[in-house]
């Protein structure tokens, strides 16, 4: 009997140095940290908020929490959460990546739609032109990016999201044209694509690419990237131009349930997604020209987001027959860049 | 990129001459025929050569950018000649294939075995799979198919929560014996010295370990199944299951207080001391006590046997009580020259039933050693692996690590397991009370994951023989090893 109880002191003992050695580890880690797995153009959106959000955190709570951010083309990004990075959030360029995680990862619920408002899109935007100052060569609507001699420059459909954003809206104005239909906006997708000299891995390489390396004439972009390329790198240099009708993108956000729950993080990720709600999470985006949900700080910001014509991937069968059949392997994106 | 960015504009700047001269040479032509049109043609077609160029390097800048990212997450190959390898970039995550294969011949000289004895074996046949994942937990699993059978001689897991608390669960070495410590490759004599074989080997349990100060002052504490002198628990009567109702106890504390030093006299200096303690009561038909044997690995000692028959009580000799272990060890590593010394003492009570009448006695058996080791192609002694200076190849200049080892070490069993005649615990006549023995051999390492060894011993023994002493024993041992 005395020995069982010299055994179960024992064990007791290394238990207990088990869990010391774990709580040692959590007492370092005092500092809540957040991985969030964003796309190419939210860097700045993202080092404003985290911001905000880690103040407004620290307030409500007294804890301090780190938002560590990595951004690359939404397709990649999905992927490396798929394949391990630990995203305690996901904020993508679109539903098809979220869901890529869920299906394919399965580390998150496939209703991960339903758990925030407007279907897990806390802000939108939209498709743009952006060219070189003067407009030299007088693009004005899609027609023209398939002008011979016209440098388009957009980025990878198949590693980013914004590129399918580019892509959907060039396809949905196609079918808006007189007599237009799927096969002639496959013809004109196509007649855009032979135009592209160079497809970035994602949008911010594409701007590189267009803004910094001099190179086309016409580049494709995000709304908000568009502007904060003419802000950033000299409203002498670019201009805006907005086609008669573009595509409503909308950027989806959701807790990666299988890394929160691991790493301890859920209360944490989960307030963080919903603090991109809060007004002060809207006019943070609105502040990146990201066009917010919420219609007060909408109608402040008006002169930045012009009204136009807007596609929406419902348009398309939504986003699983979208991407089937536009970006999946053998898909229609595939077949017209083959040939 | 820079380079390349200089290059696209030298190329663009070896145009615009190019340009000019063509824009010289073909303006008095445009004067006689299109003179409106030349100048801003040639001007288009530099534009359009300056936005190849711009093309191309932007797409060669994002293969670049491509292949960068690639190799951060790609898993990482390591096949080197002695390690085989895939793992994470970081390293935080990895699995790896190692193995030992020693291919031995022992001879044996004079009378001192039988002939039988002479025999080539495989001693060690194990492969290991080992691991890290998340850079703190680490796994290892060793079977070894040598000797003729098939067993599990590590498998455990491991959490190194940090350097000071790094807790193991599984089968593994108790931390006890100096040299049983040391793995395999280390060994400088293809067999472990006498007192290897009072301390245990490998048991099943649990331990709690770190080190302090840079390796200045580790400890290891545990709790164990328990196994008897030198044994392991796949030798129980069930292989790695508990069958005694015990647990052994184990601690050790080593100190290298220079090993961070700049002295280099005293760097290489270690001791400590390790101990096991467990009340062990064992039974006529199960007695837990155990065998010893020469250096040259035959059996020269074992407490008594049952010797009853028919309905008479068994009258073997059996643990009946505490069992408690000490080994103070030390070693020494100079340049290429090294020592290693150890002391091992285990105090058994023990008991035999002779006729209804139960004798108990506590005796202690204890072993020492000491060995030498000299790298004569000036490798660094140590206690824990080593690189050979050159390798050896045909034709090839080199001749590989040359190590010359010596070693003396002496067993002791307690008189008293001799005492009372027929009633002793240990038989007289078959059963040696000491033996020394003295060693010398050498290694040749041709390439860091081979060695090729040769020991003599000569053991001499008091007892065990119907008539004065066992003969002494010469062993030639020779061994091809592949440590990989």
């Amino acid at each position: 009997m005395e020995q069982t109880n010299w055994k179960r002191r024992l064990l007791i003992a290394l238990t207990t140095s088990v869990f010391i050695g774990g709580t040692a580890q959590l007492a370092q880690a005092a500092e809540v940290t957040l991985l969030n797995v964003s796309y190419d153009p939210t860097r700045e959106l993202y080092t404003d908020f985290n911001k905000a959000f880690a103040e407004y955190w620290k307030k409500k709570t007294g804890d301090t929490v780190k938002i560590n951010q990595s951004h690359g083309g939404s397709g990649r990004q999905a992927r490396s959460v798929i394949d391990g990075l630990a995203a305690d959030v996901v904020t993508l360029a679109l539903a098809a990546d979220v869901d890529a995680i869920a299906t394919n990862g399965k580390l998150l619920p496939v209703n991960w739609e339903e758990r925030l408002p407007d279907h897990s899109a806390p802000y939108t935007s939209t498709i743009v032109f952006l060219v070189r100052k003067g407009n030299p060569k007088n693009i004005k609507d899609w027609g023209d990016l398939v002008r011979p001699g016209i440098g388009v420059i957009t980025p990878n459909p198949k590693t980013s999201g914004g590129a399918r954003w580019n892509y959907l809206a060039a396809w949905a104005w196609a079918r808006k044209q007189p007599g237009g239909n799927d096969a002639t906006a496959r013809e004109f997708v196509k007649a855009l694509y032979k135009n592209v000299p160079v497809l970035d891995t994602g949008a911010r390489g594409s701007t590189t690419t267009f803004a910094q390396r001099g190179i086309g004439d016409v580049a494709i972009s995000w709304e908000n990237e568009a502007w904060l390329a003419t802000k950033e790198l000299g409203p002498d240099k670019f201009e805006i131009v907005i086609p008669s009708v573009s595509i409503l993108a909308e950027p989806s956000v959701a807790v990666v349930d299988k890394v929160v729950l691991r790493r301890g993080t859920r209360a944490v990720a989960e307030e963080y997604l919903k603090y991109l709600y809060t007004p002060e999470g809207q006019e943070i985006a609105a502040r990146n020209y990201y066009r917010p949900r919420n219609p007060q700080v909408a109608a402040k910001h008006a002169e930045l987001f012009p009204k136009l014509e807007l596609a929406t991937i419902k348009d398309f069968g939504g986003w699983a027959k979208a991407q089937k059949e536009h970006f999946g392997d053998g898909g229609v994106f595939e077949q017209i860049t083959a040939q | 990129m820079n380079i390349r960015r200089a290059a696209a504009g030298a190329s663009i700047a070896a145009l615009l001459p190019f340009a000019g001269t063509a824009l010289a040479q073909s303006a008095p032509q445009t004067t006689q025929s299109t003179p409106a049109n030349a100048e801003p043609d040639l001007r288009q077609e530099i534009e359009e050569q300056k936005q190849r160029l711009l093309i191309l390097e932007r797409k060669l800048e994002i293969q670049q950018e491509a292949a960068t990212a690639a190799a951060a997450t790609a898993p990482r190959v390591t096949a080197t000649a002695s390690r085989f390898q895939i793992g994470s970039t970081d390293g935080s995550n990895f699995i790896r294939f190692r193995g030992t294969l020693f291919a031995d011949n022992r001879a044996y000289g004079g009378d001192s075995a039988p002939e039988t004895a002479d025999t080539f074996l495989l001693r060690s046949v194990r492969p290991t799979f080992e691991g890290t994942f998340g850079g703190i937990y680490d796994f290892r699993f060793t079977p070894d198919f040598g000797s003729g059978r098939s067993i599990i001689v590590d498998a455990y897991a491991a959490a190194r929560f940090n350097p000071g608390a790094v807790v193991t669960v599984g089968k593994f070495k108790p931390s006890v014996g100096l040299e049983r410590l040391a793995s395999e490759p280390d060994l400088r004599f293809m067999e472990r010295g006498l007192p290897t074989l009072l301390v245990p080997n490998r048991d099943l349990g649990v331990q709690l370990s770190g080190d302090f100060a840079g390796g200045a002052f580790s400890y290891q504490v545990g709790y164990f199944n328990g196994v008897t002198d030198g044994q392991s628990s796949d030798n129980l009567a069930t292989p790695d299951v508990e069958s005694d109702t015990g647990g052994d106890y184990a601690a050790r504390v080593f100190f290298q207080p220079f090993i961070n030093s700049e002295n280099f006299n005293l760097r290489g200096l270690g001791f400590g001391i390790g101990s096991t303690w467990q009340d062990l009561e064992g039974a006529a038909t199960n007695p837990y006590l155990p065998s010893y044997r020469s250096q040259g690995q035959l059996n020269v000692f074992s407490y008594r046997a049952n010797t009853a028959i028919g309905t008479t009580p068994n009258n073997a000799t059996f643990s009946n009580g505490e069992r408690l272990r000490l080994a103070p060890q030390l070693y020494y590593y100079r340049g290429s020259f090294g020592f290693l010394g150890e002391y091992t003492q285990v105090k058994q009570d023990v008991s035999r039933t002779v006729a209804a009448t139960t004798f108990s006695d506590t005796l202690t058996n204890s072993a020492w050693q000491g060995q030498f080791s000299w790298f004569i192609t000036g490798e660094e002694e140590a206690y824990k692996g080593f690189t050979p200076g050159s390798t050896w190849q045909p034709g090839k200049p080199g001749t590989g690590a040359w190590e010359l080892v010596a070693r003396i070490q002496e067993l002791d069993v307690d008189d008293g397991a001799f005492t009372g005649g027929a009633n002793s615990f240990a038989n007289p006549l078959t059963a040696i009370s000491k033996e020394s023995a003295y060693g010398v051999g050498v290694n040749w390492y041709p390439w860091n994951t081979v060695k090729l060894s040769f020991n003599y011993d000569v053991t001499s023994f008091e007892g065990g023989a119907a008539t004065g002493d066992r003969a002494d024993e010469q062993a030639y041992f020779t061994r091809f090893a592949i440590n990989y």
